[in-house]
């Protein structure tokens, strides 16, 4: 099961194409090429664990205003959590592959990019397209920004061809963003996002435990309690076929002599009811002339949807709820990330950032406020990656 | 016309400066982009344990949790 829909990467591709305009003058006809390759790793106290290796590169005019870029990466999931115990399932692997594709044109004040993403596993294929518009304003400072992308995704069952059964979910995303100029040394953007979901985005392995009317399921209760309490009957998952998503993000960047700071914070609600914030700040010194580094904090909590329940009951005449779900990433929680970053440039004494080696790690500690089985979860995420440039 | 005055609403509001493209030194360094610098790895962790995450949640990849 894996990520679908609308890759970070790609918005951040619109983002560059915004950003190139505040980098100085080029080499006159130069072509920048860059390459790197990364290893990520990932494991949680709910015993998932993932790694995964991807190569990434670019080749970009700035002069002549073009870029190409692309990345490929591969996911390698191993997991038994708690949700795949509770169902007597065996700890199950699985791979995914994803790549993507951007090309971006702004010979001057008006730009366009284009970008594509693949990304198949066994029981789930997706995929995306679309582009952007950016038009610089004021002396480039001001620059707006305009995308769209439609994600289309198939979700299946391992084992089962896509054609026997399959959930087709179709994603329209729009955005709008401004970036300003503040000062020498800072920046703004301002960015709105919708993405209209249409489709069944239930998970075809999640069977919901019921229980009947009047039972006191506590906070956290193990998978013996739970099976203890709940009645026979143990539907699937079913969420709404279609929800509407809106987020507000507002991003500061500020330059001091030898450091910058960088604060976001992002509002965000949907039409299931879900509301959430996030803050992300991250600060960034220039410890040497080849080295930078620094902490990054993130703060993220959000409501629960308006159908969860933490325990659903199972009403006299067989009624399943109409809605529910097991996705604890649907009900109310508090992650709290902390990290940081290292890039050493280690080329030559002349072109140091020829090579750069870079170092990042997170820790998350989530606390669950209503779920079964669990209540925290802590979760480490690092990566290594090796970059080339000429 | 209509536009050029939105515009110029829109920097009243939010306060734009003119720096000119020879006072942009500060501006151009890589930690100023306005994309996200967060590592392919904690995206992903991201768009899977967060519910919030615009368009990149759905399927919850690699997370593991069924």
């Amino acid at each position: 099961m894996a990520i679908a829909s609308i890759p970070l990467s790609l918005w951040q591709s619109t983002a560059r194409a915004q950003a190139a305009d505040t980098a100085p003058p080029p080499n006159a006809s130069s072509i920048d090429v860059r390459a790197s390759s990364a290893f990520g790793t990932y494991g949680d106290t709910d015993h998932v664990f993932v790694q995964t290796p991807s190569i990434a590169g670019s080749v970009a005019n700035p002069t002549a205003g073009w870029s190409i870029d692309g990345q490929y990466l591969v996911d390698v999931v191993s997991a038994a959590s708690v949700d795949i115990v509770s169902t007597a399932s065996r700890r199950w692997e699985e791979v995914r592959q994803a790549g993507e594709l951007n090309a971006a044109y702004k010979p001057g004040p008006f730009g366009v990019s284009a970008a594509g993403a693949v990304s198949s596993e066994p029981d789930y294929l997706s995929w995306t397209a679309g582009g952007a518009l950016t038009q610089d304003l004021l002396d480039k400072n001001l620059t707006l920004l305009a995308a769209y992308y439609h994600t289309h995704d198939v979700a299946g069952r391992s084992g089962t061809p896509f054609s026997v059964f399959s959930h087709a979910i179709n994603r329209d995303a729009f955005k709008a963003a401004a970036t300003v100029v503040l000062g020498r040394a800072t920046i703004a953007s301002l960015m709105g996002d919708l993405v209209v979901e249409n489709g069944d985005p239930s998970k075809p392995y999640r069977y919901i435990p019921l229980f009947a009317p009047g039972t006191y399921v506590p906070l956290g209760a193990s998978i013996d309690l739970v099976t203890s309490l709940r009645v026979s009957a143990r539907p699937l998952e079913q969420l709404p076929l279609s929800r509407e998503r809106y987020a507000f993000t507002a991003r500061l960047a500020h330059r001091f002599y030898r450091s910058t700071l960088r604060v976001d914070e992002r509002l965000y609600a949907d039409s299931w009811g879900l509301k959430a914030s996030t803050t992300d700040a991250r600060y960034l010194v220039d410890v040497a002339r080849r080295v930078e580094t620094g902490p990054h904090v993130r703060l993220h909590e959000q409501t629960s949807v308006n159908f969860w329940q933490r325990a659903y009951v199972l009403e006299p005449g067989f009624d399943y709820p109409a809605l529910r779900t097991g996705d604890r990433e649907l009900g109310p929680l508090l992650n709290a990330t902390g990290g940081f970053l290292l890039r050493v440039a280690i080329g030559s004494d002349r072109e140091p950032d020829a090579w750069a080696l870079g170092f990042d790690l997170n820790a998350t500690w989530t606390q669950f406020f209503d779920d079964l089985y669990v209540t925290h979860r802590f979760a480490a995420v690092g990566g290594i990656t090796l970059e080339a440039q000429r | 016309m209509k536009f050029s005055s939105l515009v110029v609403f829109v920097c009243s509001l939010s306060g734009c400066a003119h720096v000119a493209v020879y006072e942009r030194g500060a501006l151009a360094h890589p930690s100023m982009t306005t994309g996200d610098l967060a590592s392919p790895s904690e995206e992903h962790v991201r768009e899977v344990h967060e519910g919030a995450m615009g368009g990149s949640f759905s399927a919850g990849g690699g997370c593991g949790c069924n």
